[in-house]
């Protein structure tokens, strides 16, 4: 019990000593893992708003939401009766807004912003043909009829959010790897800076008989230290980037399928979690290399 | 207690230190290495202390055989072993009890172990007065004798000593010695370098000459010179 409290003091009495040093290596330990989590969030982003494609449904005709009944009937006739259509569903104002809300469920704000009424009612639409080009001739004929708002077609929407999300997240992951590497790097560097700092003590400690472990506990723990606060600190960032990010994805018009582009609260937890085991990893990796090339215990 | 079969250490460049040594250390000796510079003496006591390790030869050290010693279970014989050096080897910021304490600390004695044996340390040092004062507000010999404390701290059975009066004035030196020589009756073995030529003639111990990494002397009552007067 005493000796983890004497592990403690030495390794925060270090990092006090160290301060500069010590911020430079958990700012960027930080920053290097918001980068990580923000690339994980991104590719969740993109899973959960391709989820409305599934059961072979190739493109979604969104009709205006104060669509008259004339031109809802003319789009349901023509899905009843073209042999080009196999299957449809339609999805009403009411059933939108529910499907909104699911996803939403923790974004109580966002939920109340809108009402059944401002939901676009939708048809989700499986093809007899569900090659590309035949999905693209069809959506651009809906796309023509009185009353549609809009088609997503799932071969586009899924093609630009996969291309967008991979490009994203690939972008910020090798950012983020290039940045880990330079942390533990300043980590290993604060580590050999404050074994350099306790030079004399280490020999006394050496000579009277401490063991290796002894010596070099406090320093691997320092950079446990290090990598821990560095992964606290980016936590936030990742809720900054879940909120205002994704959020204004979610609210822009631009591409209608970015609306689904959302991750629940629980996702950002676990992703916190990896964080700070990936944080604690690269602490106790560089200092484990400054101890062993640097202690000679 | 300490045994040397045949030690011989080279350094890099073909530099040899000790060669060929043979000899034996009774518990509770008090023996005095001497010898020019180069001579070995200080090989010699890093040998002993582990810090370096024999090309080939056998030491012994309380029943450990030092060459086949794992890196280990080498704190573990330093436990055993107390050190003291011509430049004392103090933490500067640390106090005078704090820098005993630390040497019980960070083999990981427990606090009241601690807390009880401190004290009784720096009085037998004859520093109680001076517990709280830093290094840089002591003498010499009074840094010499923190060291000595240090080095005691944890009772060791054997107590290496490389030139402790090195930078010390004769009266100074005297004081020292007289502690050494306390240790020494309270059954530490006690193995120390010096270049002190009056200190060894007054103590009338055990001498051990080495010339160019040979012995050369061992006398059961020695003084620092040859006899006959050829060495000096």
């Amino acid at each position: 019990m005493y000796r983890i409290w004497y592990y403690f003091r030495e390794a925060f009495a270090s990092i006090w000593r160290n301060l500069s040093l010590t911020l430079a290596a958990i700012f960027t330990v930080a920053i290097s893992l918001a980068l990580v989590g923000s690339s994980l969030l991104v590719r969740e982003g993109a899973e959960r708003a391709t989820a409305q494609f599934q059961e072979g449904v190739e493109f979604i005709v969104f009709m205006n939401a104060d669509a008259t009944g004339e031109q809802d009937g003319a789009i349901r006739d023509v899905l009843e009766n073209s042999p080009a259509i196999e299957d449809y569903a339609y999805v009403n104002q009411e059933q939108a807004y529910e499907e909104f809300s699911t996803l939403f469920s923790d974004k109580p704000d966002l939920v109340n912003s809108v009402s059944p009424a401002v939901m676009p009612p939708s048809y989700r639409i499986v093809p007899t043909d569900p090659s590309a080009a035949n999905v693209t001739e069809l959506a651009r004929q809906f796309a023509n009829q009185p009353g549609v708002k809009e088609v997503a077609t799932a071969t586009e929407a899924i093609r630009q959010i996969d291309d967008f999300s991979t490009r994203v997240s690939q972008a910020l992951l090798i950012a983020a790897v290039v940045l880990v590497v330079v942390s533990a790097l300043l980590i290993l560097n604060t580590v050999f800076t404050a074994i350099g700092a306790r030079r004399q003590e280490i020999e006394v400690m050496k000579l009277v008989g401490a063991t290796n472990w002894f010596i070099r506990i406090p320093f691997m723990l320092e950079g446990t230290i290090h990598g821990l606060i560095g992964a606290a600190l980016a936590i936030p960032a990742l809720f900054v980037v879940d909120n205002k990010v994704l959020a204004f994805f979610q609210e822009s018009d631009a591409v209608p399928l970015f609306r689904g582009f959302a991750v629940p609260d629980g996702f950002v937890w676990d992703t916190s979690i990896w964080l700070l085991l990936i944080g604690g990893a690269v602490g106790m990796i560089g200092s484990a290399i400054a101890v062993t090339r640097y202690l000679d215990v | 207690m300490i045994r040397l079969e045949n030690v011989t250490k080279v350094y890099k460049g073909d530099v040899t230190a000790l060669r060929g040594v043979n000899l034996e250390i009774q518990r509770g000796e008090f023996v005095f290495l001497v010898g020019q510079s180069g001579s070995g003496k200080s090989t010699f006591i890093r040998l002993l202390n582990r810090e370096e390790v024999a090309d080939s030869g056998k030491i012994l050290l309380a029943g450990k055989d030092l060459g086949s010693l794992r890196s280990w279970s080498v704190p573990a014989l330093r436990r055993n072993i107390g050190c003291i050096f011509q430049d004392y080897k103090l933490l500067e910021k640390k106090t005078v009890q704090e820098n005993v304490a630390f040497a019980l600390e960070v083999i990981g004695q427990p606090r009241p172990v601690i807390r009880k044996n401190v004290p009784a340390i720096l009085d037998l040092v004859g520093l109680t007065q001076k517990a709280d004062r830093f290094p840089d507000e002591l003498s010499g010999g009074e840094q010499q004798r923190v060291s000595i404390a240090r080095a005691f701290a944890n009772r060791p059975t054997v107590m290496l000593a490389d030139e402790p009066t090195g930078n010390l004035d004769p009266a100074t030196s005297v004081g020292i010695m007289k502690l050494l020589d306390l240790i020494n009756r309270r059954g530490t073995t006690v193995v120390m370098a010096t270049h002190d030529r009056s200190i060894v003639n007054s103590m009338q111990r055990r001498v051990i000459e080495l010339d160019r990494g040979v012995v050369v002397r061992d006398d059961s009552h020695g003084i620092y010179d040859e006899p006959n007067g050829v060495y000096e």
